[in-house]
């Protein structure tokens, strides 16, 4: 290997293991000098890509796998879901990633609410739409109106949207769930907090807050279907 | 069906251990926020657990992962996504304080980094940050390994001009 050689595979894999690369690093005073200046610069490269991680992150992404993938109601209630209304309708489709659709909720929104309510501002309605319309919604302007913050999510299906109200009583958050099944006015309550699930013409949407009831017609009549969007 | 079933969650939870945190780090490259990148990574491992059976081998499991990363990227970020929620740069919080010099060196180097175009600067992140092998490399981004081997090399090479431009040829002595 001469020394041009040497030079192309430090840069491209300095690295590796490689028998005839490591001792091609002995081969002469030119070879030392360019593996000290290839080390030098991997020690700098490495320190410049540093990322830290979150706390709790990875125990959380370990956690995302389930229990189990059926529903049972022992289980339910050792996960702290209180359900309120709707039990006898239970008719969750359930996914593998939650047991229901209300493991779902309760997951998504301590690992995502308290951080998102803290950016709560005023987000433009033309950007809120924007983003509604990647799912094929639009929000009626009550809606877009008073929106906080908004963001995309996973959901049960795949993407979703998460968003925080600015409402008279106070934030109240959204998260539209597509293609999610849930029954419709399905209630459950958690850390202080109560949740309400919505059958909307397209997917579905949990609306999380102090107090619910009094948002549902707004929530299920103000975030309707694109026109023309399937 | 309950061992299967514990042996399963047992098998994410040990891919999930092993490459949670270097999946977090490309992800925050790879899209510039960190709220962002977290919700990638959870999406990806949600993808991955309905997927599990699919991958054969543990072994090449850091692979299979960026591979579910990158086009869960590509379907949820790469398109235009307003910025409603503040959107930085890579800015990352920084936990350490090196010398002055050392931290204007690696600012440097990141905003180079940050200014490769994407197909040097993806097999460089997904070799320094995420470790795969050049062949690993291929296989992700669906490209022969002598490509990615002209790439990685192609990709030190103008963040080494990028720095020799800005006056710095070498943390320690000597130049890179």
């Amino acid at each position: 290997m001469d020394l041009t050689e040497f030079r192309r595979r430090l840069g491209a894999e300095p690295a590796s293991q490689d028998a005839e690369l490591r001792a091609a690093r002995h081969a002469g005073p030119e070879f030392e000098a360019a593996a000290a200046a290839a080390d030098r610069f991997e020690a700098v490269l490495r320190d410049a890509v540093e990322v830290p991680v979150p706390d709790g992150l990875v125990d959380e992404l370990a956690a995302l796998r389930p229990r189990r993938t059926r529903w049972h109601w022992p289980a339910a209630l050792a996960a702290s879901l209180l359900l309120a209304a709707g039990a006898a309708g239970l008719a969750w489709t359930l996914r593998p990633s939650w047991d229901s659709v209300e493991d779902y909720v309760v997951a998504h929104y301590r690992h995502d609410g308290p951080g998102l309510l803290e950016r709560l501002g005023t987000a433009e309605p033309e950007d809120a739409q924007a983003m509604l319309a990647g799912f094929g919604l639009t929000a009626a302007p009550g809606l877009a109106r008073i929106i906080g913050v908004i963001k995309v999510c996973p959901t049960p299906d795949g993407r979703g949207v998460h968003m925080v109200l600015n409402t008279e009583t106070g934030p109240l958050t959204v998260i539209y769930m597509p293609n999610t099944p849930v029954t419709d006015h399905g209630k459950l309550a958690f850390d202080g907090l109560e949740a309400m699930l919505i059958d909307l013409p397209s997917g579905s949407a949990a609306v999380i807050g102090p107090e619910v009831d009094a948002y549902y017609a707004f929530v299920h009549d103000a975030l309707r279907p694109l026109a023309g969007g399937s | 069906m309950g061992r299967e079933r514990n042996a399963r969650a047992a098998r994410f939870d040990r891919l999930a251990r092993a490459h949670g945190a270097d999946l977090y780090r490309f992800a925050v490259w790879l899209c510039g926020h960190e709220a962002l990148a977290r919700d990638l990574v959870q999406e990806t491992f949600l993808r991955a657990w309905k997927a599990l059976e699919a991958l054969r081998d543990d072994d090449a499991a850091r692979s299979w992962l960026i591979t579910i990363l990158r086009r869960e990227y590509a379907r949820t970020f790469e398109r235009k996504v307003p910025p409603l929620v503040d959107i930085d740069a890579v800015t990352v919080t920084e936990t350490r304080e090196p010398e002055p010099d050392r931290r204007t060196e690696r600012e440097l180097l990141r905003q180079a980094i940050a200014q490769l175009p994407p197909r040097y600067r993806e097999p460089l992140l997904l070799q320094v940050v995420v470790g795969l092998s050049c062949a690993e490399i291929a296989g992700a981004l669906q490209i022969g390994q002598s490509a990615v081997m002209t790439r990685l090399f192609r990709a030190r090479e103008k963040l080494k001009a990028k720095l020799q431009r800005d006056g710095i040829t070498g943390n320690i002595d000597g130049s890179y």
